[in-house]
This record gives structure tokens, C-alpha cells and sequence, in this order.
């Protein structure tokens, strides 16, 4: 009968003090199993919309510090240019699965229509402003397969991407929606008109006129959709969808050549115009300059904050690296304080258990102080008189530890329920910046967060809660061993 | 020799006196033989067993093995392997039945035990006068007569040539202190065994091979 068959035996012929031991594990085990639930289901809820808000980042002006500044600080604060060579340098780190630059303008048409949502269409009603209006809003890229593409947010259709030598020379070539092509009678291989117009502003009358303007000529190589939102929507959002997704019909992909060119002639001529301008950009030397919004898709999501970690030295004062993700502090909040509550909960159940259990376990081993005497005085290995406990206990533990991991986990379910509805009320509406990393954001809400969150009884749970549930009942039962090893046979036997 | 004790010194500190209850000591027990050690109560007898079992050490002096210091054997494999206790009180494992406590040493010795131990554990309680059924019962359920068979029983568990006990009858009325006393007898004399037991009485001691009398921390021999 060696030391585990003793043990064995131990659990059977004393049944009462093993239900005392299952019973106290057992409610410990229920506090530490709904905590690493809970724990468990906010940490899926944050990898899950992460991984849904995507793995885009930006580096951008950080306005919330602009804005925090006092007016004086405001005005004497000198904000740089983002360098060129600096993205470049940035799209070369390791996270970086991709990354592109972009230029934008918005420039009107004669001769091409833009799209006006559907209802709009079929109404014809067309608002026509003194000259045109600028319908429509040239996108630059850098990255000739166009990342919008490849990051799901359009689809070409029809046609081709970019070459990189278009890319390169500026080319004038263009991908134009499907819908505005349709409208305009447009094929791949045709030319279409868009007219860069500098307006001059009559302080007197208060009017604005075309002071002078050009054409620019592009050619269609392909044609995209927007990707389809299938995502079931409210009525309000649908409505912004509807909003966004006419911004996006109008838009049209060009080499960032073709808008730098045209942003430099609308600059120039406006200089021409207006003396105190010219005046002003020759006195502070400040010269037409190209101005990028650059945007990294990393690898994984998960490689968002060292992403950010090693750019953000790299960076000019008060711009600051955007992740996807970052969104998700703001739309969590009921989520990550119910993370909080169940990590300090975790904490104190690990320690109460560590102390109870000891307790309890020390009690026990007094009362059996004789028959550990018995062993000792048969010659039995201190160690092995250990092991026999240890066993003891670690049994009653796996089985109270086994019965606590369903309930707990069921507790934990309810709980959370609970306390998400109290939390769903008192939710504090952060202010919200607009950033170049929204279009490449799904829209999600605190909504999508909650209904996300689900406890779940699943691999890494069990393994977890086994870990640490074992573990803080081995911890609590080393300390009443220590009494073991300073018993003195001698004392007990004779 | 079997078993020798050579100038054993054992002391209590009393604040900061030490009390010696035993001084240069020697003794030496043979196999085949059965001892008995008196004296009056608070001689150190029991002191003398807990040196000669290892379950304390002396001061000064040695106690041998077959020649050789159990120190060196190692305390807690002597007790293992070569030396079967029998205390005044019983020290059973209550919760165990007679022979789930006769199997416990089996299992702890590295002595050769054959391959089947709970059919020695029966036999061995068989012959010490436990039957089966009372075998089987947990020993808490037993008289005290029968729970020192259950103890003797498990010295006996690890095939020992050397048994020690210290007043192994104290609890037990006269008819049963006689049955216990044949028992080491037989022990000793057809097994070959040596039996050193510590007793007040006289009786037993008339029965011995040998007594020992302790007295004011040393040992005389008396025949
Ligand atoms: N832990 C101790 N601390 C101090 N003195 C002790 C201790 N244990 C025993 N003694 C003393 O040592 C002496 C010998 O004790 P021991 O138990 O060996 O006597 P004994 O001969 O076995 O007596 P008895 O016949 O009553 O069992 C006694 O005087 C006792 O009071
Ligand atoms: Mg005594």
C-alpha cells in the first residue's frame, strides 16, 4: 500500500472531511470560475472587434492635444509637414503588410453627371450651382493594386489597376465607380472631362466666380463597386450608409501625380489673384507643398500597439499613430469595467482561497497529526508523507475544481447579464474625432460589443480555470505542509 | 550482537541545567533472545527505546546495527528496514482496517516482501490471533488486546530481526499481558528474533532471557 494508495484510501474512510474540503473548493472554485469567465469572455470580445475594426493605422495630427493646448500655445505652435521619406520609412516596418499614401481634392465636371443616391435619380431633380459644383472627389494612390481594393472596402469590376508606371509618371488614368460610368455611358478605354477651377471670392458682393480654370483628361482602365454592407442596419444608419456610400460612388482613383499637378496649379493661380496671399506665402517661405495621409495595414491586429511603439518615436510633434482598434476603448467601456470588477474579483478569490483552504487543510492534518506520526515512525520519506496529502487534497481539488468549472461558468453567465444592462444605461458618449481611418473601419457600436460578449465553456477557459485553480490549491496546501516536515514522531508516539 | 549501545548520553535541558537521564550507558541484545528493561517510572526507559529505535539521537555515544552506528545506516531507513516498535498505545491508523495497517510497512521497506502482502498480512495476523473477520474490521473496532496483535503484527510486516517495545501490555489486563508475553517468547526462541521489551513488571521480567534494570541513568544487567 504505497504512499497514493494510501491517500486514496484516506478520501474514502474519512468521507466526511472530504465533503468539508469538496465544499469549501467547490464554493471558491464557483467565485474563481465565474471571474475567469467573464475574463475569458470580455478578453474574445476584445480580439474579436479588434479584429473586426481591422488592422488599418494612420499616423495623424493628434487634436485632442491641440485642442487641450491654450489659445496662446495654440497660436505659437508650428505644425510640420509629414515627411514623405518618414511614411516610407514607417511602410517599411515589419508589421506593415502593406501601406499606400494618398492626395485628395475635390473637383465639378460639365460633362459628367454625378451619382445622387438612388431616389434622387429617378426624380431628376439636379441642383445646379453657378458653375458646378465639385462632385466629385479624386482619390490619389501610390499603391497601384489601390489598397481600398485589397482591403475589401471596394471591388473592381471591370478593368485593371493601376500599373505602377502610371503610378509613377502620373499617368492620367482612372478608376471610376461602376454606377457613374453606367450614368455617363462610360467604357473602359473612354475619356472623361473634369474641370479644375480656381473661384475667386468678391468680398463686396459676397459671390463667388470662376476666376479662371482647366481641364483635366482621364482615361476609365476600371470600374469598382463599393463592397456591399450586408450587415443588417438600422434605419438611422442606413441613412449614413446611404450618405457614405454616394461620397464613395463619386470618387475616382488617380495617381497622386495628377492631383499634386492640380493642387499646384489651383495654388499658383490663386496666388495670381490674391496679392495678400501670394504676399504672405512668400514672407513665410512657405511654399506649395504635397501633403499625405498615409495608411499601414499591418499584418494582424494584434500587432497594433508594438506597431505603435516603434513608430511613434519617429514622429514629428503632436502626430500621433491611429490604430483600427483604438476605437475599441471608447465603444467598450461597459465590457472592459466588467473585465476590471472580474480581475480584482479573481485576485481576492485566489487569496481568500490560498488562506481558507491552508486553513482548513492545516485543521485537517492536526487532527491526523497521530497518523502522520505512524508514518514517520515506520521509516516512511517525509516526502512521500507530503505526496500523500498533497494527493489527498489535489483529488478533492480536480473533483470540487471539475463540478465549479460548470457552475461557475453558469453563475458567470447570469452575472454578466446583469451587470452589462446596469452598465448599458449609465454609458458615457466619448467625443468622437473624425479620422482618414474611419472608411477603412467597419462601423461598429457598444451595441456590437455587448452583443458579442458570450461566456463561453471553451478550451482555453477550461485550461485556464484548471491552471489556476489547481495551482492556487497547491499553493494553499505547501503552506500547511511545512507542518509535516517539522513533525517529530518521537513526540506523538511515545 | 545484534543491537549495542556504547556510552549513550542522553539529557533534558531544565532552564539551564541539563537533567542526564542517561549516562554513559552500554547495553548490548542478541538474536534469540528476549529482553525485558526495568525500572521505576521517569528511569528513562522510554528514552532508552526512542534512542535504540531512532526516533531520537543521543548527545553522545553510538548505537550499532549489526556492528554498525544506525547513524551512519540512516535513521529513517533503519526504522524502515531493520527494527520493528510496539508502543504502549497501540498507534494505529484508526481509520484502517487490522490489515490495511499491517500492509502500510510493507509498503515502505525495502526489505523483500513477497509478491502477494495482503495473503501475508491475513497469515501474519492469523498467527499473532486475528482472525479474518477481525482482519477486516477497522481497527477501531477492536479490543486493545486485539489492536497490539494488529501492532506487533505490523512490527513483524517488514521481516525484522529486531523488535522493540515499550510497555506493550500497560493497557491490557493480565490474561491478555500473558498471551502477548508467549507471543514475544515464541518470537524469539522459534524465530530467531531479538525482543527487547520495556515493562514495570516483574512477571514479564521473570520470563526473560534477560533484564536490564535502569537506574539513575545507567544499566545493570541482572540474571
Ligand atoms: N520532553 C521532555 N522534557 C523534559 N523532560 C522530559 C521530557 N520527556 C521526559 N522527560 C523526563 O525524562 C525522564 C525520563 O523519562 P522517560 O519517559 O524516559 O521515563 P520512563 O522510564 O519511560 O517512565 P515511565 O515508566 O513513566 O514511562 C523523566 O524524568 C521525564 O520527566
Ligand atoms: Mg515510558
Amino acid at each position: 500500500m504505497n504512499f497514493i494508495k494510501r491517500g486514496l484510501l484516506s478520501i474514502t474512510r474519512k468521507k466526511g472531511k472530504a465533503l468539508i474540503l469538496l465544499a469549501v473548493i467547490f464554493i471558491l472554485g464557483n467565485v474563481i470560475s465565474g471571474s475567469i469567465s467573464i475574463q475569458q469572455a470580455t478578453g474574445n470580445v476584445e480580439k474579436n472587434i479588434k479584429e473586426k475594426l481591422g488592422a488599418a493605422a494612420t499616423v495623424e495630427l493628434d487634436y485632442k492635444a491641440l485642442e487641450n493646448m491654450d489659445e496662446e500655445e495654440q497660436m505659437s505652435i508650428e505644425i510640420a509637414d509629414l515627411d514623405l521619406e518618414l511614411i516610407k520609412q514607417i511602410g517599411e516596418i515589419s508589421y506593415v503588410k502593406y501601406y499606400d499614401y494618398n492626395m485628395s481634392t475635390w473637383l465639378g465636371s460639365e460633362s459628367l453627371q454625378s451619382y445622387q443616391g438612388e431616389e434622387m435619380d429617378d426624380a431628376g431633380v439636379e441642383v445646379v450651382a453657378d458653375g458646378m459644383s465639385p462632385d466629385f472627389m479624386l482619390k490619389g494612390i501610390n499603391y497601384a493594386p489601390v489598397l481600398d481594393f485589397e482591403e475589401g472596402i471596394g471591388n473592381l469590376v471591370e478593368g485593371r489597376i493601376f500599373e505602377s508606371q502610371e503610378v509613377e509618371n502620373g499617368s492620367s488614368v482612372a478608376i471610376i465607380s461602376k454606377k457613374i460610368a453606367e450614368k455617363n455611358d462610360l467604357q473602359i478605354g473612354d475619356n472623361f472631362t473634369l474641370t479644375n477651377s480656381v473661384m475667386d471670392y468678391d468680398e463686396t458682393t459676397g459671390e463667388e466666380k470662376v476666376a479662371t480654370s482647366r481641364d483635366v483628361v482621364l482615361e476609365v482602365i476600371g470600374l469598382f463597386e463599393p463592397a456591399s454592407a450586408n450587415v443588417e442596419q438600422s434605419e438611422e444608419d442606413a441613412e449614413m450608409l446611404d450618405f457614405m456610400d454616394i461620397d464613395y460612388q463619386n470618387t475616382i482613383y488617380v495617381p497622386n501625380e495628377i492631383i499634386s499637378n492640380e493642387s499646384r496649379y489651383q495654388s499658383e493661380e490663386y496666388m495670381k489673384i490674391d496679392e495678400e496671399y501670394a504676399e504672405m506665402v512668400e514672407a513665410e517661405g512657405t511654399d506649395y507643398s504635397d501633403i499625405y495621409t498615409p495608411i499601414f495595414v499591418l499584418k494582424s491586429p494584434e500587432d497594433s500597439v508594438a506597431f505603435e511603439e516603434e513608430v511613434q518615436p519617429l514622429l514629428p510633434e503632436l502626430y500621433k499613430v491611429t490604430n483600427a482598434g483604438d476605437q475599441y476603448d471608447s465603444i467598450a467601456a461597459p465590457v472592459e469595467s466588467m473585465s476590471k470588477l472580474a480581475g480584482y474579483v479573481l485576485i481576492v478569490a485566489v487569496s481568500a482561497t490560498v488562506l481558507i483552504i491552508g486553513l482548513v487543510v492545516l485543521l485537517f492534518l492536526r487532527d491526523r497529526k497521530h497518523e502522520l506520526g505512524i508514518y514517520l515512525s515506520l521509516g516512511e520519506q517525509r516526502a512521500r508523507v507530503v505526496g500523500q496529502i498533497l494527493i489527498e487534497v489535489m483529488v478533492v481539488a480536480v473533483i470540487g475544481i471539475t463540478l465549479s468549472l460548470f457552475s461557475g461558468n453558469f453563475l458567470a453567465q447570469g452575472i454578466s447579464n446583469t451587470l452589462l444592462n446596469a452598465e448599458d444605461t449609465q454609458m458615457e458618449d466619448d467625443m468622437m474625432y473624425y479620422s482618414e481611418l474611419q472608411a477603412y473601419q467597419n462601423n461598429i457600436t457598444t451595441d456590437d460589443v455587448v452583443e458579442s460578449y458570450e461566456v463561453r465553456l471553451d478550451s482555453s477557459y477550461i485550461l485556464m480555470f484548471y491552471l489556476i485553480g489547481l495551482l492556487t490549491i497547491l499553493v494553499s496546501t505547501i503552506i500547511p505542509l511545512v507542518y509535516i516536515v517539522r513533525l517529530n514522531p518521537k513526540k506523538i508516539m511515545m | 550482537m545484534i543491537l549495542e549501545a556504547k556510552d549513550l548520553n542522553y539529557f533534558y535541558q531544565d532552564g539551564d541545567r541539563r537533567r542526564y537521564v542517561l549516562k554513559n550507558t552500554n547495553v548490548g541484545f542478541e538474536k534469540g533472545k528476549f529482553y525485558t528493561i526495568l525500572g521505576q517510572s521517569g528511569s528513562g526507559k522510554t528514552t532508552l527505546l526512542s534512542l535504540l529505535s531512532a526516533l531520537d539521537s543521543p548527545h553522545s555515544g553510538t548505537v550499532l546495527f549489526n556492528e554498525k552506528d544506525i547513524k551512519q545506516i540512516g535513521y529513517e531507513k533503519y526504522r524502515r528496514n531493520n527494527v520493528g516498535i510496539i508502543f504502549q498505545s497501540y498507534n494505529l491508523i484508526p481509520s484502517f482496517t487490522a490489515v490495511e495497517n499491517v500492509l502500510v510497512p510493507m509498503s515502505i521497506t525495502e526489505n523483500e516482501i513477497p509478491e502477494d502482502q495482503k495473503s501475508v498480512a491475513y497469515n501474519l495476523l492469523d498467527y499473532i490471533g486475528i482472525v479474518k473477520s477481525k482482519a477486516d474490521r477497522t481497527v477501531n473496532k477492536l479490543s486493545g488486546g486485539e489492536q497490539q496483535r494488529v501492532a506487533i503484527a505490523r512490527a513483524l510486516a517488514t521481516n525484522v530481526e529486531l523488535i522493540l517495545a515499550d510497555e506493550p501490555t500497560g493497557n491490557l489486563d493480565e490474561e491478555m499481558e500473558q498471551e502477548i508475553i508467549d507471543i514475544f517468547k515464541k518470537l524469539a526462541h522459534d524465530h530467531d528474533k531479538c525482543v527487547v521489551v520495556v515493562t514495570h513488571s516483574n512477571e514479564i521480567a521473570e520470563q526473560s532471557d534477560q533484564t536490564f534494570t535502569l537506574q539513575k541513568g545507567n544499566l545493570t544487567a541482572y540474571e
